[in-house]
């Protein structure tokens, strides 16, 4: 006990309340696209710069193309937002992306902001309803930016983003810097898991008009709740099948038939119980969850609740100010907790449901463990195959070449060390694919550098075993990007460009021989044309580099070897380094 | 007492969620709402099922069956029995060879059939989504209807299909549990409705020799199992059968009641957004047992009461739980070493101037203890491929054979001797009628279906490599064991002139049967090696020719004394 709100989300309690009155303001001040405020701090007298984003209730600025009005995000501006394992790019709303891009030439600009950078003050991005996805972008902008670290919250926003945008802040970890408040029966957090219907529309005018102050009392609309909250419903028990483990392989059939809604919570949820509590949650399942079965009519008629939907969205002022005095504050994380539960009014099928959302965090941690294990038998494995290398560097082949003509014992175990690993390696794809490991796996540097030691060891030999038996007929040549080469190594590349911020494909020495292999195919088949010519010559640069940076093994230089032996075939006019290419070759003999 | 292991991890039953999920969407209102909008419109068709076409968007496509709601002038047919029916024997699984269908459906069915090929043929030509539904017995022929659509379907296919019935009988007599086209059938079956469970029960009051035809009905596909305060999914056919039972028992009045789906689905829509009464309360210790009573009790039925067995429900789902793509990566890596690891040993015979084959009979290397591991390994693996495709129905077994028969071929060549040099050493005669596993008969039997399904190119050519090629025949090396008896025989100063003349007559047919081995380039030339079982044979052989049959020629007699063999397999010269 005796946690805060702030202690819990990583920001002073006397930021909190001054931010939703200034994002509330806002919100209702559609000719300035976004108001600043310095907020003093009482106790360490420091400032927090708050800047909030003004909103707008028209029906096109919340939803384009139906049912969802999704768009990919522009990976110029945020080129975080991808998934490092096929998933794609990350998907938003594109009406609230374009409201961002409206602002963003001012909001780089913003004086304010730039002495908050130079005074290192804390800054602090807020927004209320359709400003929510605002602050949310601003915020990741410049967490991709780096000049800046600030915080987001929100205050009955809309959802914005789908899963793979969520995966990408708890990847990064910036998902603590997210808040969202929400309240218990706030129909907007909701709406967006509904494809775009008339029933929405009528939702937005009635806010329309009650935020302009032209009309005191509109009259609120009625019969939208089931459409709504049902569909929102759908997509809740989408993801607890998936969560509960599903074995029922029809669900994926249904599915197709079924268009869901793309979008999911990230960042941190504050759950205002209506009575005074807060409940805190983070963990993504859990807050789909709870945002769903919260909502869910109980004892009181559909009536009632659906007016409270629409009264509940503008109460956070008067909500918070009570919360925030009371500080009775529960975080869900350890668990979804009975007390708790029954402020929010849960059922027992939404205990269980929370329970999965819980279960499937354990399992992702277990499935780390499991990998942690292996860590030691890839290192045995790999000392094994160094060992390998060091004895064919010996006998002036290269191990790529003997591992490829596969006459020596050594050859053979090498080639089961190769197999023991890719078995473990494409248990690590798998799981990853079905997001079954933790958010920030690959980010954890013990994981890139081993895929890194890998990849450099490993995939020649699986290069070399490729073009042992032409497998290219079969399956396309082994290309860098795509086709036959193993997801296992492009994942592992993938991870170690996204840690150096390196662009796709700039990390593919292990690939090195695949290109030799297939331009020495490619060359038989069609000629020096010019497409050819380029790509020698590319490959020649990246040989220089790479071996200059060490990230490639100069044994390839090796008199024998298949790239010396074909790159010294080549006529002369279509090499572009020949001298310096030359002199490394020599120099490796000569340090023999 | 409910207990649990403290290692084991905690697992769910989705079947509520599942069932949620489909009646907030809108898939299932899509499909029921036509069945009325057709049965108020014209009858098109001389028959007591109507049946019509609608495409609501470019890229969907919906057919509809329904009863006329007036039966007067066309009725329904009756009888509750089941009728082989071979024309659906493509369902057959091995433990369910033959097809037997519902005679009422079978007559509705076969009386459309004209009007479903043609819908058929309109159908295969379409692109995505597909829903074919169906009311009471229009629903059976919804899914028969599906049934015969997805036998004509190829992988390739574009076009998508789900049956969604309501209210239908059961149909037939074979089983869809382990196969793909099990999840394309959806079953909304209301818990008042009596006519799912017609025929089952017709079938049991009456002890007649249909009686065991009439128990035999087996579900298929998922059913959404609806009360009036909720709804549940499962696709385990025994439960289902049980529930349905369970539920027509308990159904009152019997036929005369009609049950309106637009009315249930309505009900259970505003349902899926309700807490009931009841709040959270504490953590589920137990939540997949917990789960599944409480699943189970919202569409009416007692687990204890009704004598299901929710302690086996987990012990399947734990089971199924730890097979994932993950572990299936890992596996097939392992396969892939085994396979080096013969490979290998191949290898290594071969450069100590033996055949793997009798560097194993012999115990030659001391690696050899290993190879039978692997063996094993292997063994299991592909025991278990060839079960899971024998549990499908046949046509879709067929296809998931054909992704894995290359391998398994390999598998067989590298293998398999090593088997017959087990049998042989051990003192076996006959390998082939005496020793073979039933999985070589069966992998070498699908190969050879293959072969001649594939329009091959004449015997392999000649530049095939011969060199590290697998002798094709995996029972080569048995015959060489044989024909090493049948010389033995020969030989043997106790035979009988008609034993000699046997052994004679077997070496050659041998022989006959080896060169066409060698024509063909099937063998690998690592049997020519010194001290191979077959040179062994053949020295024996060319002994016995001198001793009985002086001046007997043959194409192999040839073909050895000529030392022809020293050139086999290398490569022509340019």
């Amino acid at each position: 006990m005796g946690e805060t709100v702030g202690n819990l989300i990583g920001l002073n309690d006397e930021v909190i309340h001054p931010a939703a009155t200034l994002a509330v303001e806002a919100h209702n001040s559609p000719s300035k696209q976004f108001l600043v405020k310095k907020i003093k701090i009482r106790h360490d007298y420091s400032s927090v710069v708050v800047l909030a984003f003004s909103g707008s209730m028209f029906p096109d600025d919340w939803f384009g193309q139906p049912p969802f009005g999704k768009t990919k995000i522009d990976t110029g501006n945020f080129p975080s937002l991808t998934s490092l394992n096929d998933g794609g790019d990350a998907v938003v709303n594109g009406s609230f992306l374009r409201r961002f891009n409206g602002v963003l030439d001012k909001l780089s600009h913003a004086k304010e902001l730039k002495e908050a950078i130079e005074k290192k003050r804390q800054v602090v991005f807020s927004g209320y309803s359709s400003a929510g996805p605002i602050a949310i972008l601003a915020t990741v902008y410049f967490l991709e930016n780096r000049t800046l670290s600030p915080r987001c919250l929100t205050f009955g926003s809309p959802l914005l983003g789908d899963r793979i945008f969520g995966h990408v802040l708890r990847r990064e970890g910036w998902s603590d810097y997210f808040t969202h408040f929400v309240m218990k029966y706030d129909i907007i957090p909701r709406i967006m898991l509904s494809p775009s219907s008339t029933e929405q529309e009528q939702i937005l005018n009635y806010f329309k008009s009650k935020f302009d102050r032209k009309n005191i009392n509109p009259a609120p609309p009625s019969g939208f709740y089931l459409t709504v909250v049902g569909n929102a419903s759908s997509v809740a028990s989408y993801e607890a099948c998936h969560l509960m483990g599903c074995r029922n392989p029809s669900l994926d059939i249904i599915k197709s038939f079924i268009e869901l809604s793309p979008y999911r919570p990230s960042g941190t949820y504050v759950f205002c119980t209506g009575n005074g509590n807060l409940v805190v949650v983070k963990n993504p399942n859990a807050v789909l969850q709870i945002l769903i079965h919260c909502a869910e009519l109980g004892e009181s008629n559909t009536a009632e609740v659906e007016k409270r939907s629409l009264d509940e969205h503008s109460a956070y002022l008067s909500e918070l100010k009570e919360c925030l005095g009371m500080q009775a504050v529960v975080s869900l994380d350890g668990g979804p907790a009975t007390a708790t539960l029954n402020d929010l009014g849960l059922s027992p099928q939404a205990m269980l449901c929370l329970q999965a959302a819980e279960e499937f965090e354990n399992r992702r941690s277990r499935n780390l463990e499991k990998i942690r294990n292996y860590l030691e038998k890839i290192e045995v494995e790999l000392e094994m195959l160094r060992k390998y290398k060091g004895n064919a560097q010996i006998s002036r082949l290269g191990y790529y070449d003997s591992f490829k003509l596969q006459n020596e014992d050594d050859d053979f175990h090498a080639n089961v060390s190769r197999l023991e690993i890719a078995g473990i390696w494409d248990e690590i794809k798998e799981m990853l694919k079905e997001f079954e490991l933790p958010d920030d796996f690959e980010k954890k540097p013990e994981f890139i550098e081993i895929g890194k030691i890998y990849r450099r060891l490993v995939e020649p030999l699986d290069i070399a075993n490729f073009y042992r038996h032409r497998k290219d007929k079969e399956t396309g040549p082994y290309v860098i990007g795509r086709g036959a080469r193993p997801k296992r190594y492009r994942f592992a590349q993938r991870w170690l460009e996204h840690d150096e911020n390196k662009p796709f494909g700039s990390r593919s020495e292990s690939c090195f021989c695949a290109e030799v292999e297939q331009l020495g195919i490619d060359i038989k088949e069609k000629g020096y044309l010019q497409e050819i010519k380029d790509r020698i010559h590319q490959l020649e640069r990246n040989l220089i580099a790479w071996i200059g940076d060490e990230s490639l093994d100069d044994d390839v230089l090796l008199e024998n070897s298949t790239f010396v032996k074909w790159w010294r075939d080549l006529p002369l006019k279509c090499k572009s380094e020949s001298d310096r290419i030359e002199n490394l070759i020599r120099g490796k003999a000569d340090r023999l | 007492m409910k207990r649990r292991r403290m290692n084991q991890v905690p697992l769910f039953s989705s079947a509520g969620e599942q069932a949620k999920m489909l009646v907030t969407s809108n898939l299932i209102d899509a499909a029921w709402a036509k069945i009325p909008e057709l049965q108020r419109g014209q009858s098109a068709l001389p028959s007591s099922v109507q049946t019509m076409i609608d495409h609501p968007t470019p890229n969907s496509t919906i057919v509809v069956f329904a009863p006329l709601p007036d039966s007067t002038q066309y009725p329904l047919p009756q009888g509750g029995d089941l009728v082989p029916y071979p024309d659906f024997d493509f369902l057959g699984t091995k433990e369910w060879p033959s097809v037997s269908i519902n005679r009422a459906a079978l007559t509705l069915f076969e009386s459309l059939k004209n009007h479903l090929y043609g819908l058929k043929t309109e159908l295969n030509k379409r692109e995505g989504q597909l829903i074919i539904t169906g009311h009471s017995l229009g629903g059976s022929i919804a899914s028969l209807f599906t049934l015969y659509l997805l036998s004509s379907m190829d992988k390739e296919s574009k076009c998508r299909p789900i049956c969604i019935t309501f209210g239908s009988p059961l149909i037939g007599n074979f089983a869809l549990q382990h196969s793909h086209w099990n999840s394309f059938f959806l079953h909304l079956v209301s818990d008042k409705d009596p006519l799912p469970t017609l025929f089952l029960s017709s079938g049991r009051s009456a002890p007649t020799s249909s009686h065991s035809q009439a128990t035999a009905y087996k579900p298929f596909g998922t059913y959404l199992l609806c009360s009036e305060i909720g709804c549940a999914c499962f696709d385990d056919p025994d439960l289902i059968l049980k529930i349905l039972t369970v539920a027509s028992s308990e159904v009152a009045g019997g036929l005369l009641q009609v049950v309106d789906y637009g009315e249930i689905l309505r009900n259970l829509k505003n349902r899926a957004i309700c807490k009931g009464p009841q709040l959270a309360g504490e953590r589920f210790a137990y939540p997949f047992s917990d789960g599944i009573v409480m699943e189970l009790k919202t569409i009416g039925i007692d687990p204890a009461k009704h004598n299901i067995d929710t302690t086996r429900m987990e012990a399947e789902a734990r089971t199924l739980a730890k097979k994932t793509k993950a572990s299936d990566a890992k596996e097939l890596n392992d396969i892939k070493k085994y396979m080096v690891m013969l490979e290998w040993y191949k290898k290594k015979s071969k450069e100590a101037n033996k055949c793997y084959y009798d560097c194993f009979k012999n115990g030659d290397f001391q690696r050899d203890v290993r190879i039978e591991e692997f063996m094993g390994q292997l063994t299991t693996y592909w025991e278990d491929m060839v079960a899971q495709a024998e549990r499908k129905p046949q046509k879709e077994g067929a296809s998931f054979r054909t992704a894995w028969f290359q391998s398994a071929t390999t598998f067989r060549r590298m293998v398999e001797p090593l088997d017959i040099a087990i049998f042989y050493r051990d003192g076996g005669r006959d390998y082939i009628n005496n020793g073979r596993s039933p999985l070589y008969k069966l992998l070498e039997k699908l190969y050879d279906e293959a072969a001649k399904n594939t329009t091959r190119e004449g015997p392999d050519s000649k530049n095939k490599k011969v060199s590290v090629l697998l002798t094709d025949d995996s029972c080569f090396w048995a015959h060489v064991e044989d024909a090493i008896l049948s010389c033995q025989s020969l030989n043997h100063a106790n035979s009988t002139p008609e034993q000699r003349e046997s052994s004679w007559k077997n070496l050659v047919e041998f022989g006959k049967y080896v060169t066409k081995q060698i024509e063909n380039f099937a063998v690998s030339p690592e049997i020519f090696l010194e001290q191979s079982s077959f040179m062994k044979w053949w020295r024996m052989y060319e002994a016995s020719i001198d001793a009985f049959r002086n001046f007997y020629t043959s194409p192999l007699v040839n073909f050895m004394k000529s030392h022809k063999y020293d050139d086999y397999g290398l490569p022509e010269e340019a």
